[in-house]
């Protein structure tokens, strides 16, 4: 299993910047995910480092070797890449049966005949697809071609696996299964992976680190948790979910005795405790994030330590797991989440509080 | 009654329980005797159409005389046309249209990989440019490259002689070459129209994932491309290896000059050049031709059967382009020659032919404006050109009025009867124009004095709608296969009759793909010839025959007049068609 490294990479389409120097480093054995909306530039990274796509400006190396580098003209072209690829669109051969789809990458490297039935077999049987080797692919459903694709992508041993995707024409419950399939698989073979999605919960479950994009750049790197709960940005902030962001002003900041600082914060009508990954100044405008899921709900007027508004209830949905209630502030209607047993009533004046850990303060 | 109507697009009989009786009684209450009585009216026009005439020419071909004499039914015919000579002609026909697919359709995937997958400028015009061809009546360039390619005095023959000296011609037009240069020009943009969606439409990342795969570009076409390609390409070769027997133009004014002979010159000749008409000749070999047909037919069902795969998966597309460097402009360059060479040169030559007093004599001293004088004063043209646009004009929208009932009674009831008239619209699709031509010849003449059909324009525009009848139902089919059944019966939950369904929803969902249909078929009874010559008589003349006879008398500079103005007509509906019905042929 290779690394993989991106430095500077930057695509043009004329005068579009797709991908805009790009830097990032995938260490062997790692799942690496790119999120973002669509029309980031995921597809065309994923592109580029399979060698589908040229770069028009920096280097990439798989490995030890640089596989393209534009300011020297090198590069090697995909199939002298050794990389596997998974399609959205699964690309499996309709002309092809199962075996003969899964056998293709080892046909063309003239493996013996019992070479190639040994590690077909196995492929297939590492994806759960063995009893249907003889199928014409096109009999089978959008997971069973998933599971051959990858299947296909995992035979040759590849340096590295990439997928654009690849769980997007799946159905909601699929996807999960397959997400997770896939992870365990790659945690066994201890392959690299690059993975492309839109999806934030995929991405989440999936990946050691996530790598957020927005127009071509990388907003953020970091683990799925790290991202979570401690954005570097209010886009990052906003793009997970869906948070509470309030505008406030620095009141006072100190040292919070470990890597973060600790800050009193105050808005419109409220006032508080959180935290942030740098020293801000007295009188910096800040973004403060508190998601739904870590705010409470308390009778009026009872607080203690951490944030709190008060307001009264303006909307409760019932949502099967848990309530979404919306509770209307001088500041702004908040969104908490309760679990779904509790009783509410609309109208009701209460008190909505969050621990200082639970909110996250980023610079505007 | 609403809820007659409502049921009436699906059968009774097969999806309603709730109504008692037996299938006659149910079938003959309400819609249901609308229903029988529209059906049977369609199957007569139907019969009419394509059995009739193909049962005159059964007994055409098994009577000893033409129709209306007293005479007795043999196999004389059928013995006569067992000859060594009627081999020959046999190998001439086989061997010609194969001849001309195999280079038509390397170039025709060749453009169609140029439009579709590569980065070559301006590929939209080109696309445009270099299907052009396909609707100009082949009789046009026939006639101009009988001028061009003339051994003595063709153009490109004087220049050449006049470039190097020397005293040979550089090309005959009068030989194999030429019939198969003339039908390639047609038949290459027919094919790119045919496949160009095809390449455009297969999903790029099933040649990607090859490469990913460790295949190079040279392997993942052999073995990826090519392959998924197979089925389109064995029916486009099949296609035009049956359009190829079946064609007349080259082979009359290129091959029967030199002695080459295919047969459908042949039932051609055996009618009109000899001193008395052989019918019984004509009528037998047609019949042998539509043999041959339906073999082809029946062989190319069976290649085909199961082998089209669903390439275009519509999701995570990229518009996929393979980026050429400067051999993008070398293919540019191939697409503008391509268009040079089937259309600027016939142009220009009938342009330059109109404007001078002989065919032949470029000399400024000869240039005259006498046969635009001479062909706009001449009535024979103005019945001609009006003969030509009412047979356009009706009988587009009538084939097309027919197609669309038979395609929406196959594809989109249950209705008993509907596989019988949708194998009767299907069955002109075997028979040459020249043997429906011989078949109407008969069918008309036998009919009773009342009805005179007979030597009528009638005769031409029930011989064109039947000609047309099969690509209008195609057309048809594919574009009610793409409407979904759901807005049928969201109209019809919402309390539409059936009839206001059909109104409302189809037509003007289906609208787009019958103005494209009523335009090819516009089309195609422009270019009609080997129907129309044996068809038509003094006064139902249309433009294709008046030129065929002004050049069977030499008269090659009104020739290029009337093909001028043929052409004027080719381009202004070509170019309402893109400009106005936005939906290609080749989407259906
Ligand atoms: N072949 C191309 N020509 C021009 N622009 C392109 C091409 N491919 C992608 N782009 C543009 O590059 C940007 C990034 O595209 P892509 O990488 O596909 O985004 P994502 O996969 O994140 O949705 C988009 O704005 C897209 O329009
Ligand atoms: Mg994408």
């Amino acid at each position: 299993m290779a690394s993989v490294t991106l430095e500077n990479v930057t695509r043009m389409y004329g005068a579009i910047t797709a991908v805009d120097h790009v830097n990032l480093k995938i260490k062997s054995g790692e799942f690496v995910t790119l999120l973002g909306p669509s029309g980031c530039g995921k597809t065309t990274t994923l592109r580029m480092v399979a060698g589908l796509e040229k770069n028009t400006g920096g280097r990439i190396s798989i490995g030890e070797n640089v596989v393209s580098d534009s300011d020297k003209g090198y590069f090697v072209p995909s199939e002298r890449r050794r990389l596997g690829m998974v399609f959205q669109s699964y690309a499996i051969w309709p002309h092809m049966t199962v075996f003969d789809n899964v056998a293709y990458p080892l046909r063309i490297r003239r493996k013996s005949d019992k070479e190639i039935r040994d590690r077909v077999m196995n492929a297939l049987r590492l994806v759960e697809m063995e009893q249907y080797a003889e199928r014409p692919s096109p009999a089978l459903s959008g997971g069973q071609q998933q599971r051959v694709a990858i299947a296909r992508a995992l035979v040759f041993e590849p340096e590295v696996l990439l997928l654009d995707e690849p769980l997007s024409n799946l159905d909601a419950r699929l996807r999960t299964q397959m997400g997770d399939e896939f992870r365990a698989l790659q945690q066994r073979l201890k392959i690299t992976a690059l993975y492309v999605t839109h999806d934030q919960s995929e991405a989440m479950a999936l990946s050691d680190r996530v790598v957020v994009m927005h127009g071509g750049k990388i907003l953020q790197v970091g683990a799925p948790e790290e991202i979570y709960r401690r954005p570097e940005s209010r886009q990052v902030a906003a793009f997970f979910g869906t948070p509470n962001l309030l505008n406030a002003k620095v009141k006072d900041c100190r040292p919070n005795g470990g890597q973060y600082y600790k800050l009193d914060v105050e808005g419109q009508g409220w006032s508080g405790e959180c935290h942030a990954a740098t020293e801000m100044p007295r009188g910096t405008d800040v973004t403060v994030m508190v998601r739904p899921e870590n705010l409470q709900i308390r009778e009026a007027g009872e607080a203690n330590g951490g944030l709190s508004w008060s307001g009264e209830i303006s909307q409760a949905i019932f949502r099967g797991p848990h309530r979404s209630i919306m509770v209307k502030t001088p500041a702004q209607t908040l969104h908490v989440e309760t679990p779904s047993l509790a009783e509410i009533g609309i109208g009701r004046p209460v008190t909505v509080a969050a621990p200082s850990d639970a909110a996250w303060a980023v610079r505007n | 009654m609403t809820i007659i109507h409502n049921r009436s697009l699906d059968d009774i009989d097969d999806t309603a329980p709730v109504l008692g009786g037996n299938a006659i009684t149910r079938a003959f209450s309400g819609g249901s005797l609308m229903r029988l009585i529209g059906m049977l009216v369609l199957i007569l026009i139907l019969g009419f159409l394509t059995i009739y005439p193909l049962s005159m020419l059964l007994y055409g071909s098994l009577h000893s005389t033409p129709p209306g004499m007293a005479g007795e039914f043999n196999l004389d015919g059928y013995r006569s046309i067992m000859t060594t000579q009627n081999l020959m002609i046999l190998a001439n026909t086989v061997g010609i249209s194969l001849a001309k697919t195999i280079p038509s359709l390397t170039i025709a995937v060749f453009l169609a990989w140029i439009v579709a997958r590569t980065d070559t400028p301006f590929r939209g015009t080109l696309e445009v440019l270099i299907t052009l061809p396909f609707f100009i009546p082949p009789i046009l360039t026939a006639m101009a490259w009988g001028m061009l390619a003339n051994p003595q005095v063709g153009v490109i023959n004087m220049v050449w002689r006049w470039l190097t000296g020397a005293q040979d011609p550089l090309i005959n037009i009068y030989s194999y070459g030429g019939v198969i240069w003339h039908m390639c020009q047609y038949s290459i943009p027919f094919l790119f129209l045919f496949m160009v969606d095809a390449f455009r439409a297969m999903d790029p990342s099933l040649e990607e994932s090859s490469r990913m795969c460790g295949a190079s570009r040279w392997t993942t076409f052999r073995k990826i491309t090519l392959l998924l390609m197979l089925p389109v390409l064995t029916s486009s070769f099949m296609l035009s290896f049956i359009k190829g027997i079946e064609t007349f133009e080259s082979a009359l004014f290129f091959g029967l000059p030199a002695g080459i002979k295919v047969i459908t010159t042949d039932i051609y000749e055996s009618i009109n050049h000899r001193a008395t008409p052989d019918y019984q000749y004509a009528t037998s070999l047609s019949f042998a031709i539509m043999g041959l047909m339906f073999l082809l037919v029946i062989a190319q069902w069976a290649v085909l059967r199961g082998k089209s795969f669903q390439t275009v998966t519509g999701k995570g597309f990229r518009p996929n382009v393979m980026e050429l460097g400067p051999w993008r402009w070398v293919t540019f360059a191939f697409c503008v020659l391509f268009f040079v060479v089937t259309v600027v040169l016939p142009v220009g030559q009938l342009l330059l032919g109109s404007f001078f007093r002989f065919f032949g004599f470029y000399t400024y001293d000869m240039l005259t404006l006498e046969h635009y004088r001479a062909v706009f004063s001449n009535s024979e043209f103005w019945r001609a050109v009006r003969n030509t646009m009412m047979l356009g004009l009706l009988g587009a929208t009538a084939t097309m009025a027919l197609g669309a009932v038979v395609a929406y009674i196959s594809i989109r009831t249950k209705w008993r009867g509907r596989s019988l008239i949708d194998g009767m619209a299907w069955l002109p699709w075997m028979m040459p124009g020249m043997v429906l031509g011989v078949g109407f010849l008969w069918a008309f003449a036998m009919l009773p004095g009342p009805i005179p059909i007979y030597g009528t324009v009638w005769a031409l525009l029930l011989a064109y709608i039947a000609l047309g009848t099969p690509v209008a139902v195609r057309v048809m089919t594919g574009s009610y296969h793409q409407l979904s059944y759901d807005l049928e019966e969201c109209s019809r939950v919402h309390g539409a009759s059936w009839f206001q369904t059909m109104w409302r929803i189809l037509v003007a969902l289906a609208w787009p793909a019958f103005a494209v249909g009523w335009v090819l078929t516009f089309f195609g009874i422009m270019r009609e010839l080997s129907a129309s010559i044996l068809l038509y008589s003094v006064g139902s003349e249309t433009l294709a025959v008046v030129l065929l006879k002004l050049w069977a008398n030499g008269n090659a500079e009104q020739v290029s007049v009337i093909g001028l103005m043929m052409m004027l007509l080719v381009i202004l509906f070509r170019w309402v068609q893109l400009r106005f019905i936005k939906a290609r042929i080749s989407k259906l």
